[in-house]
């Protein structure tokens, strides 16, 4: 029990300094006030909305320009009040993108962390199911998962994280690959730890930094996708989110009657959202190793390495960069995107 | 040594692509026994026996009527001659010639924005990549992290806003009589450009910086190559070094990924043909989704799979036959 309290202990004053870090980083700053923004007005949406976002009997509301009483207007068709439905789109973009981007992390960082470490059959098989995921059009795909099992809440977060976490298993892999020859698992061998404890106990906490970042990247990444599903109207029908009023806009006449604020107003929600958890990504991986600086992680990495263990590192990493590159070309700097931004 | 790759690296390739062909023919099969409900749900205004004819008629269209392994069997063989399947719409359309009625359609609008992309961005990122460190780095930083948070279909709603509405430059919408009008004269040439403007902008800036990008980093990399030390050493003009050795290199794997972007890219395209009532294999996949129409569907999917695998391999091989230093290892 006492071993138990002081490993929360310790958690915590790791989570604090980690925060105090990120509060001390100029960007990082940003970041987390626009995270934490975001997450308190999810929480907190019903007492923010000044109107109920789900009216849409209000009649002579509609198609109001940014007032004081409607501070983004309202919607033409039915005269929705759009900050109300902004207020509550949070819950959902955050919802479905930091639900999808922790369980991505856990999924990613256990499979990359099994085919790294014990490599031969497990390896074999993971890293072919990430070739194979690789090469099928990610939004396609889940356009059809969504048709065949349904275009339920939970259902779109499974869909997103089982297409998601192969970019952080092949990452976490080349980190394991690495780590695995350092003295101190060699050590652990020696001194008879078991398979599974110095994969939880030894590699696992090495490959942290990685983890938490891509939690950041990916919830992003997810937000985006998220968006373009609703837009196509393939969201859960039931929610009100970003993509979905985007979608309604189009078609609800905001382009004909030049109600530009019914369009801005849930652009620069994802906007936002998404800029907010990838700045917190990419300051979060600054602050895990100050020497990589703004190239691809694995690059970073092996340069910042031990020079014997660099050939095994640039062997993963070059069918990492040649079968890698549509992962280069979205999220600029990050080698690890989801894969999802549409 | 050489030749023993390639064939090993075909043979993958092949393997991968078995693999999708079989999730294609599964994964419209999840979680249903017959797939004919699947083409015909219920319908409230039809007794049982009227569904249980409609739906024996339509087994027997669609060759559902044998067992699924056989059916499996009969996806492979017509593959095998090119045939992708039959579609469920009215008329009972093959599936491929739905997919070449619209395929270059698309095409026009992916290979205009990676031409666009791929030249303005490999410029920009040259010229970040020289002056790293200073404001034009800088923007290239700022501008793609800014871009990654803006979904494109947000950028095309806002650019068919004002360009389309209110200032009325580039057609909001695509003509609906653009394709069955089209011919190879100058007019028409230019009426597809007018109607693709506002596409290929609202997919073109994040086009651009990713290949910016892409190609700083990739400048930046071989810049801290031993070979490039070596020429300065040599005394070799910078001009020399900048395009003989570094430009060269780096670029090469940014030209081999173009195969294998486009096929992401047609992936992506999907929203925004859909704002702009393009008619092109996203709208087609779209409708395809609305109606269940699943041989299209998966078609379309076991297609661009296609390409994507092609692509790769390509990609390798050349790799492999060009550049000596990429030696072949022993896994895979």
């Amino acid at each position: 029990m006492k071993r138990l309290w002081m490993g929360v202990k310790r958690r915590i004053k790791g989570a604090g300094e980690l925060l105090a870090k990120i509060w001390a980083h100029k960007q990082g700053k940003v970041g987390l006030i626009m995270v934490s923004l975001l997450v308190l007005v999810a929480i907190f949406a019903p007492y923010i909305a000044p109107y109920d976002p789900y009216d849409v009997s209000q009649r002579t509301t509609k198609g109001l320009p940014p007032s004081r009483e409607h501070l983004l207007g309202t919607t033409i068709n039915t005269g929705q009040d759009i900050f109300s439905m902004l207020v509550y789109g949070t819950r959902v973009s955050l919802l479905v993108g930091v639900t999808s981007g922790v369980c991505i992390a856990f999924v990613g960082s256990l499979l990359g962390v099994a085919a790294g470490y014990l490599g031969g059959a497990v390896d074999n098989l993971i890293m072919r199911i990430v070739d194979i995921m690789l090469v099928i059009p990610t939004l396609p795909l889940v356009i059809v998962l969504t048709n065949v099992l349904g275009r339920d809440f939970w259902i779109i977060i499974l869909i997103f994280v089982a297409l998601g976490w192969t970019g952080l298993a092949r990452t976490i892999r080349s980190l394991v690959l690495v780590l695995k020859n350092t003295n101190y698992v060699k050590a652990a061998e020696l001194a008879g730890a078991s398979r599974w404890q110095i994969m939880t106990r030894h590699i696992l906490p090495g490959t942290s930094h990685l983890v938490i970042m891509s939690t950041a990247l990916s919830s992003a990444g997810i937000m985006v996708a998220e968006a373009g599903l609703s837009f196509l109207g393939l969201g859960d029908p039931t929610a009100i989110s970003w993509g979905k009023m985007l979608a309604e806009a189009q078609s609800g006449g905001a382009l004909l009657f030049g109600a530009w604020w019914w369009i801005l107003a849930p652009g620069l929600g994802i906007f936002l959202a998404v800029f907010g958890f990838m700045r917190l990504g990419l300051v979060l991986e600054e602050i895990a190793n100050p020497r990589m600086k703004r190239t691809s992680s694995v690059y970073k990495l092996f340069r910042s390495l031990d020079s014997s263990y660099i050939e095994e590192v640039f062997r993963s990493m070059d069918d990492y960069t040649k079968i890698g590159v549509p992962e280069a070309t979205y999220g600029g700097g990050q080698s690890h995107g989801t894969g999802f931004e549409a | 040594m050489k030749l023993s790759y390639v064939i090993k690296r075909v043979l993958y390739s092949l393997f991968v692509f078995a693999v999708v062909i079989t999730l294609n023919f599964f994964i419209p099969r999840i979680g249903v026994a017959d797939p004919a409900e699947r083409y015909y749900p219920p319908q409230g205004n039809m007794s049982d026996i009227e569904y249980e004819i409609v739906k024996q008629l339509t087994r027997e269209q669609y060759g559902f009527h044998v067992s699924t392994w056989q059916q499996y069997l009969n996806y492979l063989k017509g593959l095998a001659r090119g045939d992708l399947g039959t579609s469920f719409r009215p008329g009972s359309p093959k599936v491929m010639d739905l997919i070449t009625e619209r395929l270059p359609w698309t095409l026009v609008l992916s290979v205009s924005t990676m031409l666009i992309g791929l030249i303005v961005g490999v410029l920009f990122g040259v010229v970040a990549a020289v002056k790293r460190g200073r404001w034009q780095d800088t923007l290239l930083l700022n501008a793609s992290t800014v871009m990654v948070a803006l979904p494109s279909f947000f950028i095309a709603l806002i650019l068919s806003f004002y360009l389309g509405f209110e200032w009325e430059i580039f057609p909001a919408y695509t003509d609906s009589t653009m394709v069955s009008e089209f011919a190879w004269t100058w007019e028409g040439i230019s009426r597809v450009a007018r109607n693709a403007a506002l596409p290929v902008m609202s997919m073109m800036v994040g086009s651009i910086i990713s290949y910016a990008q892409g190609t700083r980093n990739a400048v930046i990399a071989v810049t801290n190559e031993d070979f490039v030390l070596t020429a300065r050493a040599k005394g070799l003009k910078t001009s020399t070094i900048r395009y003989k050795h570094i430009l060269r290199n780096s670029l090469l794997p940014i030209v081999t990924s173009l195969g294998m972007s486009i096929s992401g890219l047609i992936g992506g395209q999907v929203v925004i043909e859909q704002v702009f009532n393009w008619q092109g294999m996203g709208t087609l996949f779209l409708e395809a989704n609305q109606t269940n129409d699943y041989p299209l569907m998966m078609g379309i999917m076991l297609l661009l799979s296609g390409f994507t695998i092609f692509a790769i391999l390509v990609t390798d091989l050349i790799y492999v036959l060009l550049d000596p230093r990429v030696t072949v290892g022993d896994k895979r």
